[in-house]
């Protein structure tokens, strides 16, 4: 039976001498998604990563791996596991399929086929048998990811993939991966310091900041940070508006905008329908009813920039 | 791991160390040229005075040739293509690559001996054959070495540069920086090792000096290198050997299994 969590940590925890570079993670990677692991630079995202893979020891803490637990079965749980962490690096004097034979040789005799599909998947067939040194940045990346397909992988661990990457690059990078996760079933665990990256690929992300996670959860929930919930109405009257949504048990707060009215609710938004109906019956015309959607950015400039205040656990459902 | 995997494994750690242009170059040139200089020199001096010098070859140049490749520069390629395999992966960044397929890493370690003797011995092979052309070709009137000796020659040959490679395969593992390793031991073989034979007070602590074990096995005498012999009995020159080859195996394969990737 397949576990449900492709990742799942528990109080995982790595010191190095005084300093705690991971803090006690709890981590829910489901399968089948693709999973962002976001925060800054030196949050400990990649200490994480090394960890799960079996490349440095957890201080503390329990981990699984496709429902094998890690350091234990790492061997089982790596079998079907492809990762890149930090630069993907090659022996440069080697070609691009040579440097593939030597991983297949590790993997063992089934990863040997997948050579030349995995080459033909990331669009490397015809540089295949030109040296690694010749290879730009973004076909060592591609490589990397070959490298990873070698292990018909259920899960990829992806650190940073974009790094090097120019726009066109990460463009084919985004679809590549959000192929492997609906066409192919794989799950996608990408850590990333880029928002963007994370908001475009992934369903789920957990965010982390100075060794511990903050929240975690589906990526509009992050977003909306679980909290205020707000409104954009475009109306004829204001003022008689103003006045209907002042009045409401639904509205928070109303105030005008350049856009026209922003409306801070009190419960969730589907409460929306319910003010555009109340609006109606109070007489005013509404032309304009959007739901603002706070980006995966302003929510974590908001957590991240909270520097030196005590770091605030939340959680939500993934 | 079967043996399949195991082959395999083989295979891709030999094909690392034969792609490796630079390093084998620098291997061929140190194993092979020193035995064609040896040759071509000492048959210059006797055509040019056949009365001093005797002929190149025969069994003294067998003699020469094999003290050249055994105890000087065959263990110094032998350490190049032990370094290189003992640092290859790390130095490259693809050691954790390797580590994240789930592979054991004393299953790592273990592939890399087996592809550094293959390619330390090809090499040593080839340079022994040199030894052999030049003995037989330069032999004039003297007498040649009979089938016995070739055979003992050419197990010498790989008994000595096979454990210098599998010694600096764990030691390039246990330092797992190549400089470093290269440095320390081409120093510990070219000045350590003969000046310490040389220090008669040390008694029988020089018979840990592995070239002074090593020369014990070979088939005409040899000596130690740079004139000095430690005596020691067979014995004691089998557990030198294997004392070396099971403490710096063990360093480089405890390195590799607890080292952060």
């Amino acid at each position: 039976m397949q576990a449900e969590r492709a990742i799942e940590t528990s109080g995982l925890t790595k010191r190095f001498g005084e300093r705690t570079a991971v803090d006690g993670v709890d981590l829910l990677v489901p399968r089948g998604s693709a999973f962002g692991f976001l925060g800054p630079n030196g949050a400990g995202k990649t200490t994480t990563i090394r960890m799960l893979l079996g490349l440095t020891h957890a201080s503390a803490g329990q981990m699984s791996v496709l429902g094998h637990p890690v350091p234990a079965e790492r061997a089982t749980a790596l079998q079907r596991v492809g990762a890149i962490v930090e630069d993907p690096c090659f022996h440069p004097y080697l070609s691009g399929r040579e440097n593939l034979r030597v991983v297949a040789a590790v993997r063992g005799p089934e990863a040997a086929k997948r050579i030349a599909p995995a080459l033909a998947r990331v669009g490397l067939s015809e540089r295949a048998d030109d040296k690694v040194k010749q290879y730009s940045q973004g076909m060592r990346q591609r490589l990397g990811v070959a490298r990873c397909l070698l292990a018909d992988p259920l899960l990829l661990i992806l650190d940073e993939p974009t790094n090097g990457l120019d726009p066109g690059g990460i463009q084919e990078f985004r679809e590549m991966i959000r192929a492997m996760v609906e066409q192919e079933g794989r799950t996608v665990f990408l850590s990333s310091h880029l928002l963007d990256e994370v908001e475009k690929i992934c369903d789920a992300a957990a965010i982390v900041d100075r060794g511990k996670i903050i929240t975690q959860g589906p990526i509009a929930e992050l977003a909306e940070g679980g909290s205020r919930h707000e409104l954009i109405l475009g109306v004829d009257d204001v003022e008689l508006a103003l006045g209907a949504l002042a009045a409401s048990e639904l509205v928070r707060e109303a105030r005008r905008s350049d856009e026209g009215i922003r409306v801070i609710l009190s419960g969730t938004p589907r409460d929306a329908a319910q003010i555009n109906a109340m609006l109606v019956r109070a007489g005013v015309g509404v032309a304009r009813l959007e739901p603002v959607r706070h980006s995966l950015e302003q929510r974590f400039l908001q957590i991240t920039s909270r520097l030196d205040a005590p770091v605030e656990r939340q959680e939500v459902q993934a | 791991m079967t043996a399949a995997i195991a082959m395999q494994m083989f295979g891709a750690d030999f094909l690392k160390l034969r792609k490796r242009r630079g390093t084998l170059i620098w291997v061929l040139v140190l194993a092979l040229l020193p035995v064609m200089i040896l040759f071509s020199v000492k048959a210059v001096q006797h055509s040019s005075n056949a009365l001093k010098y005797e002929p190149a070859g025969g069994t003294p140049g067998f003699t020469d040739g094999l003290r050249l490749l055994c105890l000087f520069f065959g263990p110094l390629s032998a350490v190049l293509i032990g370094v290189e395999a003992g640092t290859g992966d790390a130095s490259a960044g693809v050691f954790r690559d390797l580590v994240v397929t789930g592979r054991s890493r004393l299953a790592l370690f273990a592939s890399r001996v087996p592809a550094a003797l293959a390619a330390c011995w090809s090499v040593a092979l080839i340079g022994y054959g040199l030894v052999l052309l030049g003995t037989f070709a330069f032999a004039s009137n003297l007498h040649t070495p009979d089938g016995a000796l070739i055979v003992n020659g050419l197990a010498f040959t790989l008994l000595s540069t096979g454990v210098v490679c599998a010694v600096a395969v764990g030691f390039a593992s246990l330092t797992t920086s190549k400089p470093a390793a290269i440095t320390a031991l081409i120093g510990w073989q070219l000045v350590a090792s003969p000046l310490i034979a040389n220090i008669s007070s040390l008694g029988s602590a020089r018979d840990g000096v592995l070239s002074q074990a090593l020369a014990h096995f070979s088939p005409v005498h040899i000596g130690g290198g740079r004139g000095a012999t430690v005596a020691m009995s067979q014995g004691t020159a089998l557990v030198v050997v294997a004392a070396w080859l099971a403490v710096f195996l063990a360093l480089g394969a405890w390195r590799t299994r607890t080292m952060d990737a």
